[in-house]
């Protein structure tokens, strides 16, 4: 019995200090939340600027919704909840990047494609270059041999030491 | 109002005869010949050429590299050197030939 | 008086057209005759900077006269505007931007026509494509936004104002040096469209045209950084870049313009990349309009609000007669832009170029993707969407980040062909010090696991170090020649060193000033902030800095009315400065305007200087307290020194070498013309 009791006296301090230090690392991690979910979202003022950085002098805006992110955040809203709800109350427009659902994945996408694709024709078209006997041009100089190389050889290298 | 239609009056006489009155020759430029770009070409490829030297002296460039680069740069040189020669002695042969029907009428 | 200014725009745009047409024809059908109409052209083209000039010396002349019978004049200044703003009316609103635009134009034609002694015929063509685009933007400044449009009715006593977020010194200054810029990109457009037109032999025109492109690209840095600066000690938010749609605007054709400086060197040395040369500059130009056009059509939102309008169509049709026109000539003439040599190795110069292009060219894509993804989407899925910041760090610093590396590798190889044993002979040095530097960064806290922004910082900090000790291992190999034939020491050896190839060792000073800049940008991974309602000796702690408020106050002057703070600032007790972060209220337009306060830590940080920047958020009306905003932002003052080295740079590149070239022997003979069919 005794044993019994010590082992609930000590699973109950051990849950409240569980709670205590969980509320404690909440509260920190509110704090990193807000500041993450506030540099998601844009300011609706038409200042272009994200959520956290406006500093319009009066802004109507950037007050509130950071007060009712807020009290989202102290609701105990998920990421995606309270994302939601300020979508639902100023539009699509509040998220500052494009999401990874739907249409919106092709702008994540295009950058990385476009990168590999142009990577590959560059390495493409450096390989047939390489390859491929040079077309010469209309106005090609024609080359020399003998002799004359020799002749004109020793004239460049002596006009260019330096 | 009527001094700005004066202004506009003079402004657009004193354009037109800017534009269209042109006494004296005008200046055309010479004409580019093969001869001049052959020596463009010429001072591009000794630029390289100079360049590598430059290089090599600054230690940038291994000897075998050197060797092979400054082989080819130095052909290419040489070709253009010759089209020059050629064209030059071409011209100036044709240049005397002139002198000398000149000499020969007088 | 508007009078004068609207019948100058007239002249100028009949003076345009025939510089246009006649130059046209006298290039189309050579003959007895042609030579003289092409003078014409060339002169009409010479007047049509006189008459634009005038058009624009009216227009200021009317802001000084506060002549608000002029619409312009009444919605972009006001009678209290102090004296230099009343300058900046001349590019503050769409109608004057657009006459801006036109005049230098003008400008740069009437140098290119003044030189035309250079290369008679070449100049001639380029001369035509400018009075082309001066045409239409006569025709815009005729036709749809008038600057001297009247106003009807009764005249009001004074103008709207100039907007405040434009009252300030350095937007004086910007907004010219970002069109010199952009406008620039015209002169090597028209050089590159002509000498494909006209099947230029050679690569000279580029010889030409390097001077022009080096100018303008340093004007179009100089106004991307003014920007900056401007946006960092004026909007308040402790930033400096925001990926704002007109941002971006001047940044795309930055990239595509840098990529261009460098793929002309392969055209120029080598002979090869015409095609590829001749697209770029294309795009670039294109680029330009196009920036223009996002600056003053309103079609993204952006804080350059205040410069909506509708003429978009006019520019969209620009846009495609230009595509048209060089595709058209692309096609007609692209046997001409074979190359006249084969990429010999991977490991070479030549390819570190195509490389260093690819990348410009693909960031100049990811950048345009994304001003232009909102528009996208709002058409396929009817829905807008906002691609702000988050999306442009996560996608643009993987591809800055392979550039710089670049910059680092590129300008160590050689060219043609680099073999392993060059590499590591040229790479050893500056590579032990980058990693050096990473260490040192790790051990000092730097955490490149916890947060993907302190890897990127670790990552953007080591190249630049290796960039910076390339650059430097360059200049000391150099000067290590020269002073084993001139017996100099090392420091006069590397003057003259940079005076024999000014443009070879300009850029590298160029280079450096990117790799400071990139260790300026690096340092936003660590900013703090900390915001505070302050009264009377109330304290702040942000870093090791303690704000005490000594006191606020409120004041009234003519343009405007301000409220602001004065904090103390203390650093381990003893006090470092005194700063007064202010509000105004502009009156003649209704509008606050926060004024910032900087305090870069030099004295303090030395090399890891920080600014303190504390901004005046406003009053809280319950209180009557100020709440003060404070930023801790470190290495941002290394941007600005940066840029000061890039400029620098680029003005060594643009002296001319002290070992000149050889010069050609003079013609003694005259041979057929080359490519004469």
């Amino acid at each position: 019995m005794r044993v019994r009791q010590g082992t609930l006296r000590r699973a109950t301090q051990l849950t409240l200090l569980c709670c205590a230090l969980f509320t404690f690392l909440g509260a920190g991690d509110e704090g990193a939340r807000f500041n993450d979910l506030g540099h998601r979202m844009m300011c609706v003022c038409g200042c272009s600027q994200i959520l956290l950085e406006c500093n319009h002098v009066g802004c109507k805006y950037s007050d509130n919704m950071r007060g009712e992110l807020m009290a989202a955040l102290d609701r105990g809203d998920s990421d995606d909840l309270a994302l939601q709800a300020f979508v639902q109350k100023y539009g699509t427009t509040v998220i500052a990047a494009p999401t990874t659902t739907g249409f919106n994945r092709v702008a994540w996408i295009m950058p990385y494609l476009a990168l590999v694709l142009g990577l590959t024709t560059m390495v493409l078209i450096v390989r047939t270059w390489r390859n491929r006997p040079l077309v010469p041009r209309a106005d090609a100089v024609a080359p020399v041999s003998g002799a004359e190389l020799e002749h004109f050889r020793e004239e460049a290298r002596k006009d260019t030491e330096t | 109002m009527s001094v700005a239609v004066l202004a506009c009056i003079l402004i657009t006489l004193g354009t037109l005869v800017y534009v269209f009155y042109l006494p004296g020759k005008l200046y055309l430029g010479p004409e580019k010949t093969r001869l001049s770009y052959l020596r463009e070409r010429k001072e591009a490829v000794y630029e390289n050429l100079r360049d590598l030297n430059f290089e090599y002296k600054a230690g940038k460039v291994p000897d075998a590299d050197y060797l092979s680069l400054k082989a080819s740069l130095e052909e290419e040189a040489a070709a253009v050197l010759a089209e020059i020669a050629r064209l030059e002695e071409a011209a100036s042969s044709a240049a005397s030939v002139i002198r000398d029907s000149k000499g020969a009428r007088v | 008086m508007s009078q004068v200014g609207s019948f100058a725009l007239l002249l100028a745009l009949a003076l345009s057209a025939y510089s246009f047409l006649a130059g046209l024809l006298a290039l189309a059908r050579p003959g007895p005759g042609s030579e003289r109409l092409g003078e014409t052209a060339r002169r009409a083209g010479i007047a049509v900077f006189g008459i634009v000039f005038l058009a624009a010396v009216v227009l200021v002349v009317a802001a000084f006269q506060d002549d608000f019978s002029i619409a312009y004049i009444f919605h972009h200044s006001n009678r209290d505007l102090p004296i230099a703003y009343k300058f900046a009316v001349l590019w503050s609103g769409q109608e004057g931007s657009l006459l801006f635009w036109s005049l230098l134009l003008a400008t740069y034609g009437l140098v290119l026509r003044l030189r035309h002694k250079t290369d008679a015929r070449l100049f001639a063509y380029a001369s035509v494509i400018i009075a082309a685009v001066q045409v239409f933007f006569l025709l815009l400044l005729n036709f749809a936004a008038h600057p001297f449009a009247v106003m009807t009715g009764e005249l009001p006593p004074d103008g709207n104002g100039l907007n405040p977020l434009l009252q300030y010194p350095e937007m004086v200054i910007h907004p010219p040096m970002l069109y010199l810029g952009y406008v620039g990109f015209t002169i090597p457009f028209a050089f590159a469209l002509g000498a494909l037109i006209m099947r230029y032999p050679g690569e000279k025109w580029i010889n030409i045209t390097r001077r022009w492109t080096m100018v303008t690209w340093g004007f179009l840095t100089c106004g991307v950084f003014l920007g900056m600066h401007w946006a960092y000690s004026v909007l308040g938010w402790g930033g400096y870049w925001g990926w704002d749609p007109v941002e971006s605007a001047s940044f795309m054709p930055w990239l595509t313009g840098t990529a261009f400086l460098h793929s002309v060197m392969m055209q120029e040395k080598r002979g090869m990349l015409k095609v590829w040369n001749m697209w770029l500059i294309f795009i670039t130009f294109g680029l330009c309009i196009f920036g223009t056009f996002l600056t003053r059509s309103g079609v993204v939102s952006s804080v350059h609000a205040f410069a909506q309008s509708s003429i978009g169509n006019w520019f969209v049709g620009f846009l495609a007669l230009i595509f048209a026109t060089c595709a058209f000539f692309y096609v007609k003439n692209r046997t001409h832009l074979r190359s006249e040599h084969r990429l010999e190795s991977i490991v070479s110069r030549e390819s570190s170029f195509l490389f260093n292009n690819l990348l410009f060219v693909m960031f100049c894509f990811t950048v345009l993707w994304g001003t232009l993804f909102p528009i996208l989407s709002e058409w396929v899925q009817g829905t807008k969407v906002t691609v702000g910041p988050p999306f442009f760090n996560k996608v643009a610093i993987p591809v800055a980040l392979l550039l710089l590396l670049l910059t680092a590798v590129g300008p160590l190889l050689a060219w043609r062909k680099t073999s392993t044993e060059s590499i590591k002979r040229n790479f050893m040095w500056p590579a032990i010090g980058a990693v050096l530097v990473g260490v040192l960064m790790m051990i000092f806290g730097v955490r490149p696991w916890a947060d993907v922004s302190y890897f990127y910082a670790l990552m953007a900090a080591m190249l630049a170090v290796l960039v910076a000790l390339t650059v430097v291992s360059e200049f000391v190999r150099g000067a290590r020649v020269i002073s084993g034939h001139t017996h100099q020491n090392l420091l006069a050896s590397m003057v003259h060193l940079g005076h024999r190839n000014t443009r070879r060792y300009g850029g590298y000073i160029v280079h450096f000033g990117v790799a400071v800049v990139i260790i300026g940008f690096l340092g936003s991974a660590f900013n703090l902030d900390q915001e505070k309602e302050m009264g009377y000796g109330d304290k702040m702690q942000i870093g090791p800095y303690t704000l005490v408020c000594r006191s606020y106050t409120q004041e009234d002057k003519p343009n405007y009315g301000s409220e602001w703070a004065i904090i103390d600032v203390f650093r381990n007790g003893k006090q470092i400065d005194t700063m007064y972060p202010e509000r105004r209220f502009y009156k003649a337009s209704q509008q606050t305007q926060t004024m910032p306060q900087i305090h870069p830590t030099v004295k303090e940080d030395f090399l890891l200087v920080k600014d303190l920047y504390l901004v005046y958020e406003g009053l809280n009306q319950d209180t009557g307290r100020p709440i003060i905003k404070a930023h801790l932002n470190p290495m941002v003052p290394w941007i600005w020194a940066g840029w000061m080295l890039m400029v620098f740079g680029t003005i060594i590149a643009l002296v001319p070498n002290a070992v000149p070239v050889r010069l050609t022997a003079p013609a003694r003979v005259q041979a057929a013309p080359v490519g004469a069919d």
